[in-house]
Order: structure tokens, then C-alpha cells, then sequence
């Protein structure tokens, strides 16, 4: 398995750490795992929210300190 | 199941409406869904190309100056981003560009694909949801 790339968007603003996560998405290879990390409370809730619309593999989400981690896997 | 289009048409010149259509337009490209985004009246200033600067660009209420103070994602970047990573189309109004006496030189770089006429966006919108800030 390859390793998982991290995004770090904390101190960034909806929707900005959704963005961040997409550009990463279209450069990551199918089966690859991401993980965005943000500060954001609304993101916490819209990017799994976005997983599920577009259809790829929601894994967790973590609230660490003051910032949440979720992981996502490509699956297109 | 294929998501209807979304058509924005965006009038008013305020910082916070402008913010949001953007965020609507970002956000719903990158969501698998076509967006149309229709500028025109007074929206249409914050895409001139002379005015280089948030501070010149966007004139709002409470919510804006907050809004850059914690340097929220510039609107203009987040429809960039919109096409960049979706399918997001952006049109000027030819109505409010006849009255300016403007081109499309005169507004920001890559972000227009051109011109549109209202009874054109209005027609296609009968396809698609429509929302208008």
C-alpha cells in the first residue's frame, strides 16, 4: 500500500480545506488514502458529506486537539 | 443519479452575496454538477479587472469585514477553482457590459468563457435550479 499523503488546511476557511482536498484527489492514484486536516467545524461535516455525493470511500474522522483529521480513500 | 444543473445569477455588488455564490458555484462544480453563473448590475464591478485588491473589490457589511480580516478564500479564487477542478461556466452580463461600454479585457483574466443575453441564461435555467443573489 502506498503511503498516505496528509493535507494540512487548518487555518483555513469553508470552503476552503474541501478544495484543498479535492486538488489533492485529482492528482492521488485510485486506492490511495488522503487525509485533510482542518480547523474548520463546518468542514468536519461537509467533507464526508462530499465523500458520499461523489462516491468515494469515507474511512474516519478524528477530532485531535482543536482540528479534525478524516480520511478518505480514492475509489475513481 | 445525475444532479440537475445549477444557474447563479448574481446581481447585487455585496461582498457577502458575491462570497456566497461563490462558495454555492465552488462548491456544486466540485460536486459533480454542472453550474452556470450569470453576472450581472452591480456584481459585475468586483470582477473589473483594475480593481487588484479585496479592499477595492468588495464593499459589504459586518460579515465582509470579518470576512477578511480572517482571510476567508477570495471569491474570484474560489470560482477559479470552480473551473479548474469541475465543470463551472461564467458569463457576463451583454446588457450591463453595453451600458459599461466594456469588453471582456476589461474584466479579470480566465475566469469568463463570454457573453450572455438574460433570455438565453433564463431559457437554459428552466433545465436546472435557479438561485439568485
Amino acid at each position: 500500500m502506498s503511503e498516505r499523503k496528509t493535507i494540512d488546511a487548518r487555518g483555513s476557511f469553508c470552503p476552503g480545506p474541501l478544495m484543498e482536498l479535492i486538488a489533492g484527489i485529482k492528482l492521488a492514484e485510485v486506492g490511495e488514502e488522503l487525509e485533510i486536516l482542518s480547523g474548520d467545524r463546518g468542514s468536519a461535516e461537509d467533507i464526508p458529506a462530499w465523500i458520499a455525493k461523489v462516491g468515494h470511500e469515507y474511512i474516519k474522522t478524528d477530532k485531535i486537539d482543536d482540528y479534525w483529521s478524516i480520511i478518505v480513500k480514492k475509489t475513481k | 443519479m445525475t444532479s440537475l444543473p445549477l444557474f447563479i445569477m448574481l446581481c447585487s455588488g455585496e461582498h457577502e452575496k458575491i462570497q456566497m455564490a461563490a462558495m454555492m458555484a465552488s462548491v456544486g462544480a466540485v460536486s459533480d454538477r454542472k453550474v452556470h453563473v450569470f453576472v450581472s448590475m452591480n456584481a459585475i464591478l468586483a470582477f473589473e479587472k483594475s480593481r487588484t485588491t479585496p479592499e477595492s473589490r468588495y464593499q459589504g457589511g459586518p460579515i465582509s469585514k470579518v470576512m477578511q480580516e480572517k482571510g476567508v478564500p477570495d471569491a474570484l479564487e474560489l470560482f477559479s477553482q470552480g473551473k479548474m477542478l469541475g465543470e463551472l461556466t461564467m458569463n457576463a452580463c451583454s446588457m450591463v457590459m453595453d451600458v459599461n461600454g466594456w469588453d471582456m479585457d476589461h474584466l479579470v483574466d480566465d475566469l469568463f468563457d463570454g457573453m450572455e443575453g438574460l433570455t438565453s441564461f433564463l431559457s437554459d435555467a428552466e433545465k436546472g435550479q435557479l438561485i439568485t443573489l
